[in-house]
């Protein structure tokens, strides 16, 4: 390839060939492409936020809110389990809205840009398909994940201080012994759970980018269509249902491994701060199914960039 | 000097249908080359094929390179518009200006901006809020600041106005065009920019029915306005094209000498326009025997 480059800048008179733009410089300018266009990534997030925390402020002025009870004394561990009700109450919503955003992002993206022929402005330009792809991934599973993340962790801060302004109040007990180390390891656990999900769904997000890119109308059903078929031409030709136990394995099958040993109390919030301890990280990251995963991630990704390089409906 | 584009026995099927039947041709650099057919020729597929849009059959360097493996490595020396409105319309004027100095090498984003300011176009806009006539200039800043060596616009004008088609070609001929540059266009409206052109390719049901520079068609072709009364007698000298104007017959002539001609009546050399549809005319009436 470089030699043909070289061959045809030896053309008199023609300009030296010019180097590419580093590739992670592309890079950062195609995600900021990806949240200039698809909006909904970052507004459904904050408008969810906003949501709960408006309503959380009405509830603390109009009513008590049902505290956790805090009398037992199990040391700051238990402590902290007002701020662990806080998170998981903000998170529950805050991933379910940002799932059902990341689905449609990903079945629309390589689909929309056919749909309005603005692939050929995009493919006018010097940028690579493997990059292109590359990039809708790299926001779906790492760039969207992480600032909710951050999202979460900021609006369960406030919820935990709209609580302690309760308490000073007098309305609610205070929150004994803020742990700082302990809130650290917790969210350090969250945050490695959140990179196992990115991991384990990695197939997923690229199967939805290869229909997207592949599918002439109607991406939604595209996406449902091969595994329901295959679902039941198994069940009519076969009589089983492995297909659908595999289905529902590669959706959720790594969270009973992480949480094996998790201790949920009930009727009480577990301790957050030993959250980091209990989970089962290592069984996860070495889970062959895992990695498994992520080679047919990289295999679907391949297939979506040689479908939207050699795709030519436009 | 090398061609900018080589292609030789082309070949591409949708189906049953060829839209490119083996054409072979080639594109020298500092030319300005239209390419010219009828509805469903093929000339989008070519274009295409150049820009490594689409799979093909046969031989093709652009710039040296192959379309199919090094389509990344051409895409920096190649622009392109493939047509009006491809601009997405979500897309603000200020990211895409954003957007292009972002990824590609050669793009100066002073030229592009000097070229807006004399436009009615606001940074903060969106495409879709915008009229056609201005997506086209807001795509044409873009293009005119990317310094490549072969231009590709397939139909850049089609459902402006004449204004904006006028400035349009007015922009590429006085900003951006330069004996360095090789342009290759394709457009139905032959008559308001024959001037421009430097060379013509002909396609037609996917072959090549002609492929020439601007000077040589004046000495290949000619036409010829004479009296009906004295057609019978031209008519002998085997026109591939006639056509009644006015009740006077304009002949259409392949390689014969003035000196043949010009005793029969009025003789010039025929417009790009004019030679197309005799072209196209001519290859219809006479079918496979014409040559």
């Amino acid at each position: 390839m470089n030699a043909a480059v070289d061959a045809a800048s030896d053309a008199p008179g023609a300009p030296a060939p010019s180097a590419a733009r580093p590739p992670l410089a592309v890079l950062v300018m195609l995600v900021r492409r990806e949240l200039w266009e698809n909006r909904a990534l970052w507004i459904a997030p904050l408008a969810v936020a906003a949501l709960m925390l408006l309503g959380a402020l009405v509830a603390t002025v109009k009513y008590r809110l049902p505290g956790a009870d805090l009398s037992d004394d199990h040391g700051t561990h238990e402590g902290m389990s007002m701020y662990a009700v806080a998170q998981g109450f903000v998170s529950t919503p805050l991933s379910a809205v940002t799932l059902i955003v990341l689905v449609f992002y990903l079945l629309d993206c390589l689909y929309a840009e056919r749909k309005d022929r603005s692939i050929l402005f995009w493919k006018s330009l010097p940028v690579s398909d493997g990059l292109t792809v590359l990039s809708k991934l790299l926001v779906a599973l790492v760039i969207v994940p992480l600032a909710v993340f951050a999202l979460g962790l900021l609006l369960s801060l406030l919820f935990t201080g709209i609580w302690e302004l309760d308490a000073a109040l007098g309305r609610v007990p205070s929150i004994p012994g803020w742990d700082l180390i302990g809130w650290l390891r917790a969210e350090l656990a969250l945050l490695l759970c959140l990179l196992v999900a990115a991991l384990w769904y990695a197939p997923c997000a690229a199967y939805l980018l290869v229909v997207s890119a592949w599918a002439r109308r109607s991406p939604f059903l595209w996406m449902l269509l091969p595994p329901l078929a295959a679902q039941i031409l198994e069940r009519v030709a076969f009589g089983t249902h492995y297909l659908a136990s595999f289905i529902a394995y590669r959706l959720f099958g790594i969270w009973p491994e992480l949480f094996a040993h998790m201790h949920f109390g009930h009727g009480r919030a577990f301790a957050l701060a030993s959250a980091l301890d209990q989970l089962h990280l290592g069984a996860a990251f070495t889970d062959l199914d895992l990695w498994l995963g992520v080679l047919a991630a990289a295999a679907f990704a391949f297939a979506a960039t040689r479908i939207r390089r050699y795709r030519d409906d436009t | 000097m090398t061609a900018v584009i080589e292609a030789r026995g082309l070949e591409k099927s949708y189906g049953a249908t060829r839209a490119l039947d083996q054409i072979s041709f080639s594109v020298e650099p500092g030319r300005i080359v239209g390419l010219i057919g009828p509805n469903g020729a093929g000339k989008t597929t070519a274009l295409k094929a150049i820009l490594g849009l689409t799979s093909f059959g046969g031989e093709l360097r652009v710039l040296g390179l192959d379309p199919r493996s090094q389509r990344d490595a051409l895409m920096r020396e190649v622009c392109f518009m493939a047509d009006v409105a491809v601009l997405p319309r979500w897309l603000r004027v200020a990211q895409a200006l954003d957007f292009v100095a972002g990824v590609h090498p050669r793009f100066d984003r002073a030229i592009a901006e000097r070229f807006l300011g004399k436009t009615d176009i606001h940074r903060s806009s969106r495409v879709g809020q915008l009229s056609k006539g201005m997506v086209t200039q807001l795509h044409l800043a873009l293009i005119l600041a990317i310094d490549a060596r072969l231009l590709v616009l397939d139909e850049p004008t089609l459902g402006l106005d004449l204004l904006y088609r006028r400035q349009f070609y007015d922009a590429l001929l006085n900003d951006y065009f330069d004996k360095q540059r090789t342009i290759l266009l394709t457009t139905h409206q032959v008559e308001e920019v024959e001037q421009l052109f430097t060379d013509v390719i002909f396609i037609n049901r996917g072959k090549v029915a002609l492929s020439a520079s601007v000077e040589d068609l004046g000495s290949r072709y000619q036409q010829l306005t004479l009296s009906a009364e004295r057609a019978s007698q031209a008519r002998a000298l085997r026109p591939f094209y006639e056509r009644e104007v006015f009740g006077r017959v304009a002949m259409f002539f392949e390689g014969r000498s003035s000196a043949e001609l010009a005793s029969l009546g009025e003789l010039r050399t025929p417009t790009i326009a004019d030679l197309f549809v005799a072209k196209m005319q001519g290859s219809k009436m006479q079918g496979s025997a014409s040559t």
